[in-house]
């Protein structure tokens, strides 16, 4: 996604507008498609949201049980909402997930601003370094992380679930900022520069306000990315100290059944509604460039 | 600063001396703003692994969970051996074969995503940008969907009285063994990795510029060896950022084994799991992560040469 992409021309198109003067033959007038390619690509879309779908549709059950379909109702929403153990575990993740957010933010964009002075070897691991999360395999991260706060003498609880997941996002938090940051160009810092900014000025009137986009998608990913990690917060969490997914873990555990297919849909919500708006501001960001 | 000195005709009067060989670009800051981030993430991912590392060469206490700071191999050794109260130590496979396990689901889920989302990163890059907009975000939509959410959905279409049986039972077919089987954990990986695939791939064939295809048509190619020729080695770079995605969490999965696979299923992850769980063998679920993390070096290792080689670099992220 670095290169901005090419025109695409039309297969009509010749370079410079002339009309082709050779007729091209039969089986290169349909180029963008592969024979066989576009049945699957359909049938892999769907088979992306069928459970997710069926899923929805079944919180809407009137019945008590998860699969016997009774007729439409809300009701299990109203009784997962009245939930306490569900609501303490809902603001237990929602604590977690704003301090992990802001803190990883605020350390993506010191990162993203200074990491190309250093050489390009230290650079590379840095990132390397800050990146690791994204291929380690969470049990490990999960149990080693539960192993590494009992020797620095840390107990399972609130504080090690937020410095935890502060670490594991700010890959996410980071990646758009450093994207933005690429797309800018040098010619607005050089602008300022020239007209006499001071360092600070800089930042305040300038990196910061164009960073904005970047800014709110990373902060947005890393809010859902905390929201939703089960496997560490599972390690991490004690009594009192429960997040949500460890809650729904349980609820899964003891089978099928209405309250966890409402919680699942709201959190499917969730990403619905945050995809979105990210995707919705990178179509603004391009507009703009265009 | 001899740009404030420039006057307003264009011609530079001032001798620009050659730019000092460090300075910072304008609006960044000094290198030593790296530290925080680099501090936790230091703290949280680095120095938890250095610790899984140096707990798995230590002991057992004599009870309950933790590990006593006393040299040893014997994590190690239990993986392969077993030893019993007489103290006779005989070749045990039951742990080399749950590896084996995980290494041939991971490789299943790798394969089986590779080959479905290959077509689907294609078909959505040669779309209309507009559609291409839309579908990139309809797979962006199950990536960020809670992962037990994902696997949840699987339980209720596989269940006893799910949607199959359902289905099977309304034609008057007897009712199948779905859920809890490995069948089941395998189809959850694929579900749930699928996006880590599709993304990748599709962002290295984004903007592909069709010029190059008809070139090849001009010359006489096939649509097959237009895929095989020119897009296959675009998409190369993505292919292997997905595999590598989609292998490392899947050979080390933990919830679609369990949920999914029920008590029938046992693969590294919920080993490790039970280790620091009920089993409370620390340094050997300690071990069983170093296992872990020596795969993925050697799949890292992998990529570093590949890059090397091809001259293609390979970035992993999403």
């Amino acid at each position: 996604m670095t290169a901005p992409a090419p025109a695409r021309t039309r297969p009509s198109d010749e370079p410079g507008g002339v009309a082709p003067a050779i007729r091209k033959p039969p089986r290169a007038l349909r180029l963008h498609d592969f024979p066989g390619i576009a049945p699957v690509a359909v049938f892999g879309i769907i088979f992306l949201y069928v459970p997710i779908l069926i899923t929805t549709v079944y919180a809407f059950n009137d019945g008590d049980s998860a699969l016997v379909w009774r007729g439409f109702s809300l009701r299990w929403f109203g009784e997962v909402a009245q939930n306490t153990n569900l609501l303490n575990a809902l603001i237990v993740s929602l604590q977690i997930a704003v301090v992990a957010t802001v803190v990883s933010t605020i350390l993506s964009i010191l990162f993203a601003l200074s990491v190309e002075q250093l050489r390009a070897k230290g650079s590379g691991i840095a990132t390397a370094i800050l990146t690791a999360p994204l291929v380690i395999p969470e049990i490990v991260l999960a149990v080693a992380t539960l192993g590494f706060i009992r020797m620095i003498g840390l107990q399972p609880g609130m504080l090690a679930l937020m410095l935890a997941h502060t670490s594991f996002c700010i890959p996410f938090a980071l990646m758009p900022v450093r994207a933005r940051l690429k797309s800018l160009g040098s010619s607005y810092f050089e602008a300022a520069t020239d007209l006499g900014a001071s360092s600070w000025q800089m930042f305040r009137r300038i990196t910061l306000p164009l960073l904005v986009p970047g800014i709110i998608s990373g902060a947005v990913l890393a809010f859902v990315i905390s929201l939703d990690d089960f496997i560490i917060s599972n390690f991490l969490s004690a009594s009192g100290a429960t997040p949500l997914p460890v809650f729904l873990f349980s609820l899964i555990r003891r089978g099928a059944s209405p309250a966890v297919n409402v919680i699942a849909t709201l959190l499917l919500v969730l990403a619905i509604v945050v995809t979105t708006i990210t995707f919705l501001q990178s179509q603004r960001r391009s507009k703009q460039h265009a | 600063m001899s740009t404030q000195l420039d006057d307003r005709t264009g011609v530079n009067l001032v001798p620009v001396s050659a730019a000092p060989r460090h300075t910072r670009a304008p609006g960044r800051f000094p290198w030593p703003w790296v530290a925080p981030a680099l501090l936790v993430a230091a703290l949280f991912t680095l120095g938890p692994l250095v610790v899984i590392v140096v707990f798995s060469f230590m002991s057992r206490p004599p009870q309950g969970g933790g590990v006593i700071y006393e040299f040893t191999l014997e994590p190690y050794v239990n993986f392969l051996f077993q030893t019993d109260f007489l103290g006779n130590t005989t070749f045990d496979p039951r742990y080399l074969s749950v590896f084996g396990d995980s290494l041939l689901q991971g490789a299943i889920t790798t394969i089986v995503c590779l080959l479905l989302a290959f077509p689907i990163a294609l078909w959505i890059a040669t779309r209309p940008e507009k559609l291409q907009n839309v579908l990139v975000l309809l797979i962006t939509i199950p990536f960020w969907t809670n992962l037990l959410v994902r696997t949840y959905a699987w339980m209720l279409i596989l269940n006893d009285n799910g949607i199959v049986n359902s289905g099977l039972n309304l034609f008057g077919l007897p009712k199948l063994e779905l859920l809890y089987t490995p069948m089941a954990s395998q189809l959850g990986l694929i579900y749930t990795f699928l996006p880590f695939m599709v993304l990748p791939i599709y962002a290295s064939l984004a903007g592909f510029d069709f010029r190059l295809a008809e070139a090849a048509y001009d010359l006489g190619a096939r649509k097959s060896t237009v895929v095989r020729r020119i897009i296959l080695p675009l998409a190369t770079p993505g292919i292997v950022s997905g595999v590598l995605l989609v292998f490392m969490p899947a050979f080390g999965s933990y919830v679609q084994p369990v949920l999914l696979g029920g008590g029938k299923v046992l693969l590294i992850g919920n080993l490790i799991a039970s280790q620091f769980g009920d089993s409370r063998n620390w340094p050997f679920g300690a071990a069983l992560s170093v296992i872990i993390l020596i795969v993925l070096m050697i799949a890292l290792i992998a990529i570093a040469l590949y890059s090397r080689k091809s001259g293609k670099k390979v970035e992993i992220s999403l």
